[in-house]
């Protein structure tokens, strides 16, 4: 046995919306919603879990800014100490204010890009990657959600997201 | 759920539009033809462009000795262009990161713009430092390199180098939150286009972005923290542009508002380029209602608020500089010793163009004025290039020694870089109307029917509860059962097929099972991917490929997806000498 | 029903920690004073040794006093000094809700309609606080006390300084400049939450336009006075000293304690059973302002000191020495309260939803800002003669006795939801 994904075609998100809590109620399962645009609630209607991208940010956050205390403390103060403007920076400490700012850059400079870098590779998003989205006009103004069965209930699932309003049904080949 | 907005504001889409109205009217520009008007504007700023250019070439060639610096004034126009430059580029991201901080959903129609003229206005300013470098071929030796590379060890306590870090770091933040933000876009494109070279250019470009839902759910997380990241930096950037100034003894430089006032000066004058730029760009777009009157307004409320906290920083300034007793701070930029020296008429401009004019935008009517607005908004920004060319200009001009006081007075070298980089921004912002999304269309669909007229009419019609959409004509389905039947009969056939195939194979070559089989990787082009492939079909040991032939490569070939046909030719050699040794 | 039983919380809330207070206090600030006046001379024998350090900020010309009349003077001033910081932190506590009240009226906000009659209640205070602020400047100025050394002809006369600055900083002028602050203060105070309340009655389209309009013009008007309030009655103690930054340093510490103090007292409602349509994204939402008005004030902390740390100028960094080698503990302390722990506790999304924390980073916030006014005061009255002990204690419970009280009386005589604001659906469906 093996199974088959439905592709229902919706025309609105509100409808969109309705539908799919009319899917889980059914308890089909969804594998796949296409949008053109974040739908406000459809990761909690269609049971995603929360991201984490949030955390690997400050994660990385930290990483910047141990780079950066490392950094300057390595270069400023152990390798080539100097004296500078009458401001002997001999120890990290009295020298702190002066490397505040750059500790702060590089904090930034690490969550942003590697956290938008982690989101790219979780994505499967890069250049030269070929679009998964089963129809063009899933980026313009329509919205299709996948719904995964099996060849015995296939003709049932397709009437019940018939029934639900949706525009098209599809076979995914 | 319902999309509820509360009736006394006003609408941020006019005209109403739907979903599909969005698609067609952002894309129009990149899939029409350019007009004439946006040909002789481009040619005049590419001109102005080169013209720069060549200034740049000639003070590299030549020296700093062709600009009008001296000894006293040692630092004067480019690092007023720096600034400047620096300033225009804080709009954009505040609109963006902050603006979505504070859940302004105006801020949708206008940040895609703004931050693109963030990123080209970065790159205006970040010339200004590497050409007064003289020598912009070591550039590179502002970065934390060791020694042997050339300089010592950069010199962490200097602001000049907090600002190659924080500009580097807002510059690529700045470009990745926007590109990031473009993704969906470009891929709404891409569906859409039709010409072969236009798909693939903006499949390239759109990542192969696809709108799945897990997508969206890290994209707006993505987009949040990125806000939150970018609006502290956004405040370090120009603040760290003022440590610039603050942390020496000039008179006049060292003053603790300094960081604040920057950042609020910075506001005031991106916001004013915004307008520049956007009342020009709805009309020739065609996007009166997405940047209505009511986005010029609330544009105009932000110039407001900040050009208030300039002026109260001004005041206070100027207060400050009486209140402290020391006679040097009579001639600082903003003093009575300003105001009547020989710099009086920089003085005025900025006092007029920061302090004065802004002022008519008090009256509401004025505030929704498109042409005085656009006006003002030229205004601004001549003020705010005095405001910097005064803090830099006069107060070296009359430091603590009055032997050495001097004026400046600029070159034609000088003027010409800076129109050169006037020409260089109209250059990259023309390009990218053309060919970029000019509005966040995501973002815009996704408040349509919050704040877009035609919604909020039906809303007031119908009740708040109002259902927002019809029910489509729906397609009859067809018969499912029958399809996968059908298909799965078809995927038999081309086992059954396979299954031959690979009889007539082994029958040529012999079988072989896994125990003690060979290793295939060692055959050229061979990894573990196809090794794999070629034991599921039965093929094990060398000496069955060393009997293949071309006829048995060609049926190798139709059974495995990419079979490196070209390599194959050498395996049954190589596989002969293997199977000796 | 529900204005009276919340009537009945607000009153007996702010009645008892106040007539307790009130007492206490009288008691201890008598004691207090009775201790320091038994107590000089043995204090003048103590302080010989860090008298050097007083001596730069105190009184830089008057060379002839003996150190331990210095000594005397600031523990003279201590009582004062302590009632002074309390005044001002609870007067702008109330002023900086205000201010948040005020701009949601300009930006009309969506979100924040169903917490107006909190900041109102808390606002209402600016009534009396000024009141009190001014008398005790006029008590100042009548030389009861010696906060401001300014105000000493002795002392002017010595000093070429001062001499310059006496064009601005002169009793007279100094006292009609403060009423004018605080009467305009009080001014729209009164107006903008009388036409608030005025729509209880019914929706009123040109009562809610005048608003935001006196609104605007309250902004305006506080924009400049409160920099000027700033430079008067926290800067003109550091005579010789000057920041350009103060007015807004000022402004950032009273923003984030009104805010603070407007989570507090909401939550503490939503403990208590009321104010039922607040809910989390509410809370969530004034965490974040917490959050990010103290960052906006650290980065103000930081760019005054890192500038005056880096020019190093002998006139501007003598006020923060001071604050470093007496005062070491409270000056970094501060920037833990007020930074570090606001950073790590509010930084999760999640935590800003939760009731306690948010009730546990606002009391840190809090303490750090009273440290915070108390260390722009306290160097420049008493240098190195600081405790907290029952003045500074005293103090602090009088005036935030009377704080309380005037806020819950004022949150128990009207309804807690200003049903007729236009936004206030958006505002109850709020959710984020």
């Amino acid at each position: 046995m093996s199974g088959y994904t439905l592709q229902a075609l919706y025309a609105d998100d509100d409808h969109l919306m309705k539908a799919v809590r009319e899917t889980r109620d059914q308890d089909h399962h969804i594998s796949e919603v296409y949008t053109p645009f974040p739908v406000h609630g459809l990761d909690k209607a269609a049971g995603l879990k929360e991201t984490r991208m949030a955390i690997t940010a400050f994660l990385y956050g930290l990483v910047g800014f141990g780079v950066a205390v490392w950094m300057m403390n390595f270069m400023m103060i152990e390798d080539w100490p100097r004296n500078i403007g009458g401001k002997p920076s001999f120890t990290f400490f009295q020298n702190m204010p002066a490397f505040v700012p750059i500790m702060f850059e590089l904090t930034v400079f690490f969550a942003a890009h590697l956290m938008v870098i982690t989101f790219y590779m979780r994505s499967k998003i890069w250049p030269f990657k070929q679009a998964e989205n089963p129809d063009p006009r899933t980026t313009d103004d329509h919205f299709v959600m996948e719904v995964e069965t099996d060849k015995e209930n296939i003709q049932d699932v397709a009437e019940f997201l018939h029934s639900t309003g949706a525009k098209e049904v599809d076979l995914k080949r | 759920m319902s999309h509820y907005e509360a009736p006394v504001r006003k609408p941020l889409v006019t005209g109403d539009k739907v979903y599909k109205d969005v698609t067609e009217d952002i894309v129009r520009p990149i899939e029409g033809r350019a007009n004439k008007t946006w040909w002789i504007v481009f040619s005049i700023a590419l001109v102005a462009f080169l013209w720069g250019l060549g200034c740049i070439i000639y003070t590299v060639s030549t020296g700093i000795g062709t600009w009008g610096l001296n000894n006293t004034i040692e630092w004067a126009w480019d690092i007023t262009n720096f600034v400047w430059w620096v300033g225009i580029g804080h709009a954009g991201t505040l609109i963006s990161a902050v603006l979505l901080l504070f859940r302004q959903r105006w801020r949708m129609a206008i940040n895609r713009s703004a931050e693109a003229m963030t990123i080209f206005a970065v790159v205006q300013a970040g010339l200004f430092p590497i050409i007064h470098m003289g020598r912009p071929w070591l550039a590179y030796w502002v970065l934390p390199i060791p020694n042997q590379f050339g300089s010592l060890w950069v010199n962490f306590n200097s602001p000049l180098l907090w600002d190659v870090f924080a500009i580097s770091t807002y510059l690529s933040v700045s470009l990745v939150f926007w590109y990031t933000g473009l993704l969906p876009d470009f891929a709404m494109i891409r569906d859409r286009a039709k010409k072969p070279f236009q798909k693939h250019i903006y499949s390239i470009l759109s990542f192969g972005w696809s709108g799945k839902m897990k997508d969206w759910q890290r994209f707006e997380e993505v987009s949040l923290v990125l806000a939150g990241l970018a609006t502290p930096l956004v405040l370090s950037v120009h603040t760290i542009v003022s440590f610039d100034f603050a942390t020496s003894v000039v008179p006049g430089w060292h003053s603790t508002i300094f960081p604040p006032y920057f950042v609020a000066g910075a506001i005031f004058s991106g916001f004013a380029m915004v307008q520049t730029l956007l009342i020009i760009m709805r009309k020739v777009s065609n996007l009166e209602n997405y940047i209505t009157v009511n986005h010029i307004e609330l544009m105009n409320k932000v110039i407001l608020v900040t050009g208030g906290i300039v002026g109260v920083a001004y005041i206070t300034e100027f207060f400050i500089a009486w209140y402290t007793g020391s006679p040097y701070e009579n001639y600082t930029y903003l003093s009575f010793g300003a105001a009547t020296g020989p710099y009086w008429w920089a003085f005025w401009a900025l006092i007029l163009c920061n302090m004065l004019v802004p002022l008519t935008l008090w009256v509401k009517k004025y505030r929704r004025n498109i042409i005085w607005t656009f006006i003002v908004s030229i205004i601004i920004n001549i003020g705010m290039w005095f405001e910097r060319f005064d803090i830099i200009v006069l107060d070296l001009s009359k430091g603590r020694t009055p032997s050495s006081w001097a004026m400046f007075s600029p070159t034609f070298v000088d003027v010409g870089i800076f129109v050169g980089t006037l020409g260089f921004f109209f250059v990259l912002f023309l390009l990218y109307a053309r060919s970029f999304p000019v509005i966040a269309q995501a973002e815009v669909k996704s408040i349509l029917k919050l704040s877009g007229d035609k919604y909020k009419k039906m809303r007031e019609e119908y009740g708040d509860d109002v259902q927002m959409y019809n029910l489509p004509e729906q397609r009859p389905l067809p018969d499912f059962k029958g399809m996968v039947e059908e298909l799965e009969q078809k995927n038999e056939e081309v086992r059954d097929e396979k299954g031959e195939l690979i009889e007539s194979l082994l029958l040529k070559i012999g079988d072989a099972s896994n125990d003690n089989a060979d290793d295939l990787k060692r055959l050229s082009g061979v990894g573990p991917a196809l090794e794999k492939k070629l034991n599921q079909i039965g093929v094990y040991k060398y000496q069955q490929i060393s009997k293949m032939s071309d006829k048995e490569f060609t049926i190798l070939n139709r059974l495995i997806d990419a079979f490196p046909k070209s390599k194959s030719r050498f395996w049954s050699g190589e596989a002969n000498i293997l199977n000796q040794i | 029903m529900i204005l009276i039983v919340l009537g009945l919380i607000g009153v007996s809330a702010g009645f008892l920690s106040t007539p307790n207070n009130v007492k206490e206090v009288k008691q201890q600030m008598e004691a207090s004073h009775g201790g320091h006046s038994d107590g000089h001379s043995s204090a003048q024998q103590n302080d010989g040794a860090t008298s050097k350090d007083e001596h730069q900020v105190g009184e830089h010309h008057a060379d002839e006093k003996s150190h331990a009349e210095h000594a005397y003077t600031f523990l003279k001033n201590k009582p004062w000094s302590a009632l002074f910081v309390s005044l001002l932190f609870f007067l702008f506590i109330s002023l900086g809700a205000f201010v948040f009240y005020v701009i949601q009226h300009v930006s009309q906000a969506g979100w924040s309609p169903v917490l107006f009659r909190v900041m109102e209640a808390i606002s209402k205070y600016i009534v009396p606080g000024g009141v009190l602020v001014y008398v005790f400047l006029v008590l100042s100025s009548l030389h009861l006390n010696h906060l401001f050394v300014w105000m000493d002809p002795e002392i002017v006369a010595n000093d070429e300084v001062i001499q310059e600055k006496s064009g601005y900083l002169n009793i007279p002028f100094f006292l009609i400049r403060a009423a004018i602050y605080i009467g305009g203060w009080i001014l729209f105070q009164r107006l903008i939450t009388r036409n608030e309340n005025k729509q209880d009655d019914g929706y009123d389209q040109s009562l809610y336009k005048k608003n935001i309009t006196y609104s605007v013009l309250f902004l305006a008007f506080f924009a400049i006075t409160e920099s000027m309030a700033s430079w008067d009655w926290i800067m003109s103690i550091d005579t010789h000293w000057f920041s350009t930054l103060m007015g807004w340093f000022v402004f950032a510490s009273m923003f984030v304690s009104g805010i603070t103090t407007i989570a507090l007292i909401t939550v503490h409602l939503k403990s208590i059973g009321y104010l039922q349509f607040v809910n989390n994204s509410h809370i969530h939402d004034l965490a974040k302002f917490m959050f990010g008005i103290s960052i906006f004030w650290t980065y103000l902390w930081f760019a005054q000191f890192m500038l005056i740390w880096y020019a190093n100028m002998p006139e501007e960094a003598v006020y923060y020495v001071t604050r470093m080698e007496d005062y070491q503990l409270l000056f970094l302390g501060s920037v833990a309260l007020n930074f570090v722990f606001p950073l790590l506790i509010l930084m999760n999304s999640d935590f800003k939803r939760v009731n306690w924390i948010v009730t546990f980073a606002g009391i840190i916030i809090l303490v750090g800002h009273y440290i915070n006014f108390y260390l722009m005061i306290m160097p420049g009255t008493v240098a190195g003669q600081w405790s907290i002990s029952f003045a500074e204690i005293g103090a602090l419970l009088l005036v935030g006795g009377i704080f309380l009280y005037i806020t819950f009386n004022a949150l128990s005589k009207k309804a807690l939801e200003p049903v007729n604001n236009p936004l206030i659906k958006e505002s109850k469906q709020y959710h984020y």
